[in-house]
Parts: structure tokens; sequence; C-alpha cells
């Protein structure tokens, strides 16, 4: 069975913030919440690095762990899904997971957040495929649809990839060997001379 | 003052009455530990077998997208790709 995972090519990604807006469309996400983000590290100096971060979808997710009422699920995808109707809004999902993935419409103390937001991997959640509840709550299905998560799709740059985990792993490794890495890769020197390395 | 052996009498009733409630206190807790336990362990949300079935299909869609993705660099596995 597939596996399914994100990787974002570091190399690749330019902060053009097109994965973010894609992601915020495709599910109607509500003001202040945003599944997906761009992370730049270094901001503005040679070697600056950005890199696109939602939910990891991880084996043994810590939001799963911590949840005081069990509101979490994995398919058989390995995407890592929960529900809205069972989700207390209490928060320690958010202060466990390392990828600052769950998000919250309103800002306030234990309980007045509201129900958790998170990447559901195009996904959709516990209600039926393709109902109207479940687009409310979770938005658009597009892994049943037979596609990929859209802001993968919609990576001009190619850096965000997302499918089979042994797929993308494959595609990463080959352009790793062909292009190198860091400061090793094609046309570093050119961009940041010799002096910065990575 | 020596008190009257009728209120005596009485205190020690009353004496007698906390005794009995402090050991039906204990009795009862003994009761409720010998009870087994009921309750089960805290179990993950589980939505059936529906709703957490692999939707994920190597569909001609997302065939393009690794196709496109390995662009140069996944010449020689775009084929066995779309074997899968």
């Amino acid at each position: 069975m597939a596996r399914m995972k994100f990787l974002c090519d570091a190399d690749r990604c330019i902060e053009c913030n097109a994965c973010v807006t894609a992601c915020k469309n495709e599910h109607e996400v509500p003001w202040g919440i945003n599944r997906r983000r761009v992370v730049t590290l270094n901001d503005g100096k040679p070697g600056e690095r950005s890199v696109s971060m939602a939910c990891m979808h991880c084996t043994d997710a810590p939001c799963a762990a911590v949840c005081p009422v069990n509101c979490f699920y994995t398919t058989a995808d390995a995407v890592v899904l929960h529900s809205k109707d069972i989700c207390i809004g209490c928060g320690y999902c958010f202060y466990a997971c390392p990828f600052g993935a769950p998000q919250y419409p309103r800002v306030g103390n234990f309980g007045s957040r509201g129900k958790m937001d998170k990447c559901t991997y195009c996904s959709g959640g516990p209600e039926a495929d393709f109902s109207v509840a479940e687009y409310e709550k979770y938005g658009s299905n597009r892994l049943a649809e037979g596609k990929l998560p859209l802001c993968a799709e919609m990576c001009s740059t190619k850096a965000l990839l997302a499918g089979d985990g042994e797929m993308i792993a494959e595609i990463y490794k080959q352009r790793v060997v062909k292009r190198g890495y860091g400061s090793g890769a094609w046309g570093w020197k050119t961009a940041y001379r010799e002096t910065v390395a990575i | 003052m020596r008190q009257d052996p009728k209120d005596q009498k009485d205190r020690l009733g009353r004496r007698q009455f906390f005794r009995a409630l402090g050991g039906g206190t204990v009795a009862a807790a003994v009761g409720v530990s010998a009870t087994p336990m009921t309750a089960t362990d805290a179990q993950a949300y589980d939505p059936g077998q529906d709703e957490t079935k692999g939707r994920y299909r190597l569909t001609d869609h997302v065939k393009a997208f690794y196709r496109t993705n390995g662009y140069e660099t996944l010449k020689n596995s775009t084929n066995d790709a779309g074997k899968k």
C-alpha cells in the first residue's frame, strides 16, 4: 500500500507562496487559518532557504498521541485526519506538533478557539466522499478524485512533491544525483559565490 | 463536676454511632475496590472501514505529475511508474 508523503525540495523553492494560496482557495479555508505556509531561513542573506510546511502526516503522530478525545485517525494511505465533530478545540495538538500544523479559527483560551483545522492531504474527512458536509468541514477530496494535493500540483518550480513516498523519494534522489545538493548543486557558485557553503 | 450517668450512656451511644459509621465507610471502600474495573482503554476514533480505506490511485493524472516532476532526471523510471 502506498504511503502518502510530502517532500519540499529546498533547492527549488522560491518562496512564491503559490502552494499556500492554492490550498486556501481549493478548500475555502477561513480567514486566519493557513493549512500550509512557507518558512524562510536566513531571509535576505546569501544561502537563504525556503521550505513549504504543512501537516507531514506522521507515522506515529504526536497530535493523535496527546488528543484527549481521540479525534484523530489514520487512513490506509497513511494520511492523518481528524473529526471536527469530536474535536473540542483544546489546543493540545498544536503544542505537540513539531511542524505547527494544527490551526484554529479563533484566538482564545482553552476551549474557545473553535475546531482544529489542518492539512487533510486533500482527502476530505470522515464524512461521505464529495458530500457537502465534508467540503464545508474539511475541503475538497482530490485524492478520491484520483488526483494529488493541489499545493504540490500547483508548484511552479516543482519544489513541493507529493504522492507515494517511494516514488517521490526516487524523484528527489535522482535530482540530487544529477545536480548535487546544497553548495554542490549546479549553479550554486554563480548564485552565491564560492565563499558561501551549506 | 460529675456528669449524669444517663448522659454518659448517651455519649457512648454517639461514639458508637460514629464508629459504626466509620466502619461502614471502610467496608464500602473495600467493596468498591474489590469490584472489577469495567472501564476500557481509550480508543482512537474509528470512522469505519469505508472512510479509512485507501483512496490513492495511480491514475493518468498522477502519472503525469510524477513524469513532470521527474523531468530530465526520472527518464528511466517514468515508464516504470506507469507500469506500477
